[in-house]
């Protein structure tokens, strides 16, 4: 088998067939390198930028989303507990404010009683003193009418009744 | 039985019936097709091989030419798959054995893969021949490879540089010249496998197929072709697997050898 490859010249290296050999392969060297490996490597290249890019636009919209988020939890957590103090502090407001109220009608009122029980007091006494002086009037005259009769006794039991009369009358 | 052989490889005592080996030379070995006249006294004639290798390269033009308009930011059909080899060979090849430096590179070693693949896989087809089974043809593919590699390095080290990086590091003096002469030679002998190891498996396919046909032949009974053509066949598909191997070994080793001859020291 060997001498039969060695016979036939199988090792055999012809010049002419190195020749076209480089020649053919020098030629598809050029003509695949300018239309075929340098748009297929630069899509590559292209391909792997735009990619990477991609990646890096999405990591920093997750990052912008991410903070909003936290931002926005943030300021509800802010407007919620605002929202509670103002629950809050109106309800001790009017809390205080119905106290106020109250303490000021009770004292209101206590003092309308005092000042009615003062003038009703007042009233009375004054009533009183009315009828000491009426008193005092009608003794006096009741008196001096009993001295007028005394001098006219006649006409004593006249008088009195007269005196009556105008005492009913008035 | 070796005999037998040279008697039929002998075209003088070659008789109607003795057709045994002579096809499987046919096939493997090269032959002119057009006739030219020699140039500075080589002879430039077109041969069946010189003839597959343009074959190849019509071949490889055309597929280029559909894939590229298919490959893109997203490629599609075709494109997809000529891509996906392209970028294997990119990242696998290229980039693992050079790193950066393989860019300038990547022309070079592409075209290889695809020119030596296929050659290799035109050589299956039926009344073609293997271009690459001649080692005319992978001599001037590792001499290429040698070439670029050698004077990349020089380029890269300069020339003192370059000689130096024949001898490793920390060598005792008395050894240094031996060293320097082996790793020397190491690199002419490293391309010359290169050639030879790409000529020998697409010869071995050939040879090992068409032995194995050859059989029925030489035992003149067709009993023999129940078990020859199933083994033919079998042998024919590890053809196939053996092109593409190769031709990834070819161009695997063609980086490797491209980057001792970068690297500082080695």
């Amino acid at each position: 088998m060997l001498f039969v490859i060695l016979e036939s010249n199988l090792l055999a290296v012809e010049p002419g067939l190195v020749v076209w050999s480089a020649i053919t392969f020098l030629l598809l060297l050029l003509v695949l390198r300018k239309f075929a490996w340098k748009p297929i490597l630069s899509a590559l290249e292209n391909r792997e930028t735009h990619i990477r890019e991609s990646i890096e636009r999405a990591e920093e919209a997750q990052r912008k989303a991410d903070e909003n988020l936290k931002s926005y939890q943030k300021i509800m957590e802010d407007a919620r507990k605002e929202s509670r103090e103002i629950l809050e502090k109106g309800r001790m407001t009017a809390e205080t404010m119905r106290e106020e109220i109250l303490d000021k009608a009770k004292e209101e009122s206590a003092r309308m009683v005092e000042k009615a029980k003062k003038e009703i007091s007042l009233e009375r006494e004054k009533s009183l003193d009315e009828i000491r002086g009426l008193a005092v009037d009608l003794s006096l005259a009741a008196a001096s009418k009993l001295v007028e009769r005394s001098l006219k006794d006649s006409d004593h039991e006249k008088i009195v009744e007269q005196y009556i009369k105008e005492m009913k009358v008035s | 039985m070796l005999g037998y052989w040279t008697t039929v490889t002998d075209p003088e005592k070659q008789g109607p019936d003795d057709v045994g080996a002579g096809f499987i030379l046919e096939h493997v070995q090269d032959h002119v097709v057009i006739e030219l006249p020699t140039v500075l006294g080589i002879d430039m004639s077109i041969t069946i091989h010189v003839l597959m290798m343009w074959i190849a390269c019509a071949i490889l033009l055309l597929l280029f030419a559909l894939a590229r308009r298919q490959i893109g930011l997203v490629s599609r059909g075709f494109g997809n798959a000529v891509e996906s080899v392209v970028v294997f060979l990119k990242g696998d090849i290229i980039e693992a054995y050079l790193g950066e430096e393989g860019k300038r590179f990547t022309p070079y070693l592409l075209t290889a893969f695809f020119f030596v693949l296929t050659c290799n896989l035109l050589g299956l087809v039926p009344g073609a021949a293997t271009a690459t089974s001649n080692l005319a043809v992978t001599g001037t593919l590792a001499v290429l490879t040698f070439l670029i590699g050698q004077t990349a390095g020089i380029l890269k080290k300069g020339i003192i540089g370059y000689f130096k990086s024949f001898l490793p590091a920390g060598v005792p003096g008395f050894v240094a010249p031996i060293v320097f002469f082996i790793e020397f030679i190491g690199v002419f002998t490293k391309h010359s496998a290169l050639a030879i190891r790409l000529f020998a498996n697409m010869m071995a396919d050939h040879l090992i197929v068409l032995t194995f046909l050859g059989l029925i032949i030489i035992f003149k009974s067709y009993l023999v072709a129940l078990l020859a053509v199933p083994g033919a066949v079998a042998l024919e598909l590890l053809a196939v697997l053996i092109a593409v191997i190769q031709a990834y070994i070819f161009t695997m080793l063609s980086a490797v050898f491209i980057g001792i001859a970068l690297a500082e020291e080695h």
